[in-house]
């Protein structure tokens, strides 16, 4: 068996819009911080910090986060410092891997000025535009409401910087938005971002987040989600949606994702755990992560 | 967030409430915390996250918790034998510039740190007083634990009738105070205390990852908008905050 023999390095690696990645998981936007990058050495193929918007923002009040069964529900309101002091910081985040950046505006403009400063960074490989924010110019519904606003954003931004671009969009119409932001120039999807949702404590009798969930309760749609995206389009897919073990790893590579994100499940389990998963998975069937992609018997 | 698997080698009720003990040998400051849950991965999809505690002690090879029963986190620690716990995180009480005596002032579980806290005083030969303040009598049984306590009840059945603050009897009296509680007590301490001593308190936010990761905790502070009480936190000097 050569497969078999071939060192672990090789077996994990994937490449991304011509970008080596040693292993084909990436932080999901939002979920690590630099503090915490001691802890997930060896772990990730590219790094990629919470999403940067051009000025700075607050946040939500709390409470911000609440539990669900096998997932939470999240209202962070992009808190960031704004783009210029996210640069500044950037280099704690060099730890030797491909940097990618998450970047969101409140208009078209914003979104074109912001990918002009990123993409003018000589440390950054890629941008990942966040379009499940509110476009102030269109009452408030996302970006990625519907294929034309994805189309308008995406070209927008590709007009903006040469760097490769994911568009990351969210469920809802995800197969239009998807071919939309193809052939607007994206240069490869992160499919999906978290699902709208409510908690409520009946004990208090209060309405407690209203926000995003996340976490494996999402894990099956998200799985859809990119399944259903990558038989529609030919640019790599980047799966995030509830990946919360190595074989969720190898089934959204199965369902055609390129790389993968983890997100929430880097709150419960140590993200080193997944990748040996992943590991284990690849000894036991006896392929590359490489091979995954797509390979569904049908 | 990395866990690790540890037994618990003792358990026993301390008024209401449980005080858990497992082996840890590593450092721990006093006010930092640790996130915990009953078993291991894949068995936690409900509860999903683990919680948040401060550490009550820690001798330098044995931690403990001091924890209330709340919801079905709390519960299944409560009955478990193993449990799974981070290293300690978050910034805790600054000790060194201290002036004169320290006031330490407790309400409900918000007692846990102080126990640490009054060890390493002691250790570097500080003076301080304790104040502990609860619901009710048989909550106060968790006063047992800190001899020499001064101590109020909110329904007046032991000690001083009131809250934590009307057991003091001369707050002017302290250089320094610390206190940890629920959030609007610590607001009344901070107004109480005033400007012009040390004071430093232990805020209560939900969190979800614990290590500064999904900026969950937010606090609101003076200088403008929030910081996360579970990385600048969750010890904060009482100026610094916006309530
Ligand atoms: C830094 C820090 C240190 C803490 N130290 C201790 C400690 O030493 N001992 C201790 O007993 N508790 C401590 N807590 C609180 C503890 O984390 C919560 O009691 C616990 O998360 C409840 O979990 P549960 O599953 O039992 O309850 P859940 O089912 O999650 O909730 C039960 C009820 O408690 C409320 N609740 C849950 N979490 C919180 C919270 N963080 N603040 C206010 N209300 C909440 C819910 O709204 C609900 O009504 C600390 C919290 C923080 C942030
Ligand atoms: C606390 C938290 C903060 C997040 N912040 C961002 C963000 O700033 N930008 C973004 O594009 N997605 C953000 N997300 C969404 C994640 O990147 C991810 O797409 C989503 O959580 C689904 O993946 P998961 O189930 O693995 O977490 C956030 C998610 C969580 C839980
Ligand atoms: S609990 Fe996640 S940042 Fe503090």
């Amino acid at each position: 068996m050569v497969v078999r023999e071939r060192k672990t390095e090789t077996r994990l690696a994937v490449e991304l819009c011509g970008i080596p990645l040693r292993t084909p998981l990436i932080p999901a936007s939002g979920t690590l911080t630099k503090e915490a990058l001691g802890e997930v050495e060896g772990v990730y193929g590219a790094m990629l910090p919470k999403t940067t918007t051009p000025a700075p923002r607050a946040g939500n009040p709390p409470p911000r986060v609440a539990e669900t069964y096998a997932g939470m529900v999240n209202s962070i309101g992009l808190q960031n410092p704004g783009v210029e002091r996210f640069l500044e910081g950037l280099d704690a985040f060099d730890i030797g891997l491909p940097l990618f950046v998450s970047a969101a505006g409140d208009t078209l403009e914003e979104f074109g000025a912001l990918c002009e400063r990123l993409g003018a960074d000589e440390r950054i490989s890629a941008i990942e535009l966040n379009l499940s924010c509110p476009n102030v110019e269109c009452g408030g519904l996302t970006f990625c409401a519907g294929p034309a606003s994805v189309e308008e954003v995406v070209a927008v931004c590709r007009r903006a910087t040469g760097k490769p671009i994911f568009a990351k969009l969210t469920f809802e119409g995800v197969v239009e938005n998807a071919r939309a932001a193809e052939s607007a120039g994206a240069d490869a999807l992160t499919i999906m971002n978290t699902i709208p949702a409510l908690t409520i404590d009946a004990h208090r009798r209060e309405a407690l987040v209203r926000g995003g969930l996340s976490g494996p309760a999402i894990k099956p749609v998200a799985l859809r989600a990119v399944y259903d995206v990558c038989g529609a389009v030919e640019v790599p897919v980047i799966g995030s949606g509830g990946v919360t073990s190595g074989i969720d790893v190898a089934e959204f590579m199965l369902a055609g994702a390129t790389a993968v994100q983890i997100g929430t499940a880097s709150f419960v389990r140590d993200p080193k755990e997944i990748l040996s998963e992943l590991a284990s998975y690849l000894d036991k069937v006896g392929l590359d992560t490489a091979d995954l992609m797509g390979a569904l018997s049908s | 967030m990395k866990f690790y698997g540890v037994s618990v080698e003792e358990r026993k009720a301390s008024g209401r409430y449980t005080v858990l003990r497992y082996r840890w040998p590593g450092l721990v400051e006093p006010g930092q915390f640790v996130m915990a849950r009953a078993v291991g991965w894949p068995v936690t999809l409900d509860p999903f996250l683990a919680r948040p505690f401060s550490f009550y002690d820690h001798d330098g090879e044995v931690a403990s918790l001091l924890f209330e029963v709340r919801g079905r986190g709390t519960a299944l620690l409560d009955r478990a034998h193993k449990i799974e716990v981070s290293a300690p995180l978050g910034c805790g009480f600054q000790l060194g510039s201290s002036s004169g005596k320290a006031a330490l002032l407790g309400g409900g579980v918000g007692i846990a740190p102080l126990k640490i806290l009054g060890r390493r005083l002691t250790e570097l030969g500080v003076p301080h007083d304790v104040f502990l303040g609860f619901a009710d009598a048989p909550t106060a049984g968790a006063a047992r634990d800190f001899p020499g306590a001064g101590m109020a009840t909110m329904d007046g059945s032991l000690g001083t009738p009131g809250t934590v603050l009307d057991a003091v009897p001369n707050l002017t009296e302290y250089g320094a105070v610390y206190a940890c509680g629920p959030n609007p007590m610590l607001a009344a301490v901070k107004r109480t205390v005033g400007p012009d001593r040390l004071c430093q308190l232990s805020v209560e936010e939900r969190m979800g990852c614990g290590n500064g990761s999904c900026n969950g905790c937010a606090v609101p502070v003076r200088s403008g908008g929030y910081v996360r009480s579970c990385v600048e936190g969750p010890v904060f000097r009482a100026e610094a905050l916006a309530w």
